[in-house]
């Protein structure tokens, strides 16, 4: 009988997302294993336990996915992962907590597509801030950002510890250059993206983080993506099925809703699952590789 | 490639029930996936992760399955999913905590089926008691009872607990439509005089029904005890009892044990599940649903 491909889905929260589950048997994974409330010294023997029990022929259908909530964690757990595999017994692993890496992947690669196809503009030539910032996608986000050469900025609604804390956290883990900044009251606000060339919204679905009168503010604003798909729409103007429409600010920024982050989004989880399966070598897949995908994609 | 089909399944409690598990991959769903420990609050982000990672056509292979130890919890998680979804992203809906509302269903269709075939009557205007009634099959029974017109009284160990289930019972479950009573078990020598229908669904070995008790119950036509493990529920009836005379009746009451509603149960679950997968458009269903399908299983092996 030939080997069915398995995935064992690891994840620190009481279950793991049914989003990711329909992902991963759409893709085409014969059988999944859901393993929750896993603890980062877990993954050192459950991984090995992965590895050590099918032939080399029988590991290349083996995988593991990594989810949750929190991107540092995910992270960590994925490097246990790695140090646990013993070559030829190794797998492909893939880290998507919350689908935060291949949302933010997906963002950022829309919002650079348009930077460069309305306003002829790189990344690294931006200042960027991302509202909600120090949520899953928001940091994830910021970090794809930061290392693409944006100036980006992590905002939080209420504490600016928070987010200097979210931003040196990541910045020492991912190499990324981030500051954080603090945004509750509309006159902050304001104040805040008077210079930005860039808002990313990844803030809590169904509020409006920007409303018209503030992002009439936004002097210097060319792309804006909003990935709430509740509305209201987090960015004043974007409707969730906007690929591309001009919002009404002073320098003609575009803006990009919510399902059309997610269309890609979805072809970027589908792309890496995949890569999982078929991929001779193990692969170790996380936002870097989200993004580059994305790229790919828009 | 065709999209397979995913069953997500819900529980309140620690674990899932292996019997729904067989039940729902003998059903034709191909992956049973597991969520432990749901809370009502988690429901809404969970039902949206299922319905926004498909598209329209994939949605009609997924199903959600909602289990758990308690009836009302799991009514409110199966109205929660359905708030959840909007047109086009849909999925069907099952709910049937502990196995309780097939079980239900396929007691009271069958009790229904001998009140017709034995005695060429029906519910309406029938005293019945739901011995350990407070309980996830008694509930929803006594519903389904009081629904076909039967006057029910929920009998429990302790008198204030069996009036609040027979309250949620008629006014959450049965829409303020019903009227279910509570009683004590101190009171079933009294109660089992007048009694047409009694349902047993206590806890497996514990005796609800003595030969006294029914001996003096001169009244009564049909008796059904969801418990296989012996002792029996009600002594003088049988796990295998399937519309016999039950022994020392002296009215001529007859029977049915576990093991033949068990089988009606079986049934009634195996097509709901299959239900789910056919049916074109979503379905919500739970204990009303339950019922239907188990009069028409009934029906067809008369």
């Amino acid at each position: 009988m030939p080997k069915r491909s398995i995935l064992h889905m690891f994840d620190p929260m009481i279950n793991n997302s049914p989003f990711d589950i329909n992902m991963a048997l759409d893709t085409g994974f014969d059988v999944l294993m859901p393993y929750s409330n896993v603890k980062l010294e877990s993954i050192h023997g459950l991984t090995q336990d992965a590895i050590f029990s099918r032939s080399p022929a029988g590991i290349k259908k083996t995988s593991l996915f990594i989810g949750g909530r929190d991107m540092g964690l995910a992270m960590d757990m994925m490097g246990a992962a790695q140090q646990a595999m013993v070559p030829p017994f190794e797998v492909s692993v893939l880290a998507d907590p919350s689908g935060a890496f291949t949302t933010a992947a997906a963002l950022v690669a829309c919002v650079e597509k348009q930077l460069k196809e309305k306003h002829n503009k790189e990344l690294k030539d931006c200042k960027a801030l991302v509202f909600g910032g120090t949520g899953p996608v928001g940091i994830a986000t910021g970090v794809i950002a930061s290392l693409a050469g944006a100036n980006t900025f992590l905002v939080d609604h209420m504490s600016i510890d928070a987010a200097n804390d979210a931003a040196k956290e990541y910045n020492r883990r991912c190499e990324s250059k981030l500051s954080g900044a603090v945004a509750g009251s509309d006159e902050e606000k304001m104040a805040l993206i008077a210079d930005a060339d860039i808002i990313f919204c990844t803030a809590k679905a169904g509020i409006q983080v920007l409303s018209a009168e503030v992002l009439a503010h936004a002097k210097q604003l060319k792309v804006a993506g909003d990935v709430n798909a509740v509305p209201p729409a987090g960015i004043a103007g974007i409707g969730a099925m906007d690929a591309s429409i001009e919002l009404n600010s002073p320098a003609g920024a575009i803006g990009i809703g919510a399902l059309a982050v997610g269309n890609v989004k979805y072809k970027v989880q589908h792309k890496l699952l995949e890569l999982c399966l078929s991929s001779d070598k193990p692969v170790y897949q996380d936002f870097r590789d989200a993004f580059t995908e994305a790229q790919k994609i828009v | 490639m065709e999209k397979s089909f995913i069953l997500h399944m819900l529980t309140t409690a620690k674990n899932l029930s292996p019997f729904d598990v067989n039940m729902a991959l003998d059903a034709g769903w191909v992956s049973a996936v597991p969520y432990t420990n749901v809370e009502a609050s988690e429901v809404k982000d969970l039902i949206q992760d299922v319905i926004f990672s498909r598209s329209a056509k994939a949605l009609k292979r997924t199903g959600i399955f909602i289990g758990g130890r308690d009836t009302k919890q799991a009514t409110d998680m199966l109205k929660m999913a359905k708030n959840s979804m909007f047109s086009p992203f849909e999925v069907s809906v099952f709910a049937d905590p502990s196995g309780a509302f097939t079980t239900a269903a396929g007691m009271v269709a069958a009790v229904e089926s001998e009140l017709d075939t034995k005695f060429n009557t029906t519910f309406e205007g029938k005293t019945l008691l739901a011995l350990g009634g407070t309980g996830p099959v008694g509930q929803a029974a006594a519903v389904l009872a009081a629904q076909a017109g039967a006057n029910v009284r929920i009998i429990g160990r302790q008198l204030d607990k069996a009036q609040r289930i027979a309250d949620l019972c008629s006014d959450e479950f049965g829409e303020g439509k019903i009227k279910i009573e509570a009683g004590t078990n101190d009171d079933i020598a009294e109660y089992i005089k007048t009694a047409n229908v009694v349902f047993a669904t206590g806890a497996a070995g514990i005796e609800l029904l003595s030969a006294e008790h029914i001996a003096s119950a001169t009244q009564l036509q049909v008796a059904a005890d969801i418990n296989a493990v012996p002792p029996s529920g009600i002594v003088g009836l049988d796990a295998f009892d399937n519309g016999k005379e039950i022994a020392g009746s002296t009215c001529g009451a007859v029977g049915l044990g576990a093991l033949a509603i068990g089988n009606i149960k079986y049934k009634t679950q195996s097509q709901l599940l299959k239900q789910m997968i056919d049916s074109e458009k979503p379905v919500y269903l739970h204990f009303e649903h339950a019922f239907e399908v188990a009069r028409q299983i009934v029906k067809s092996t008369k």
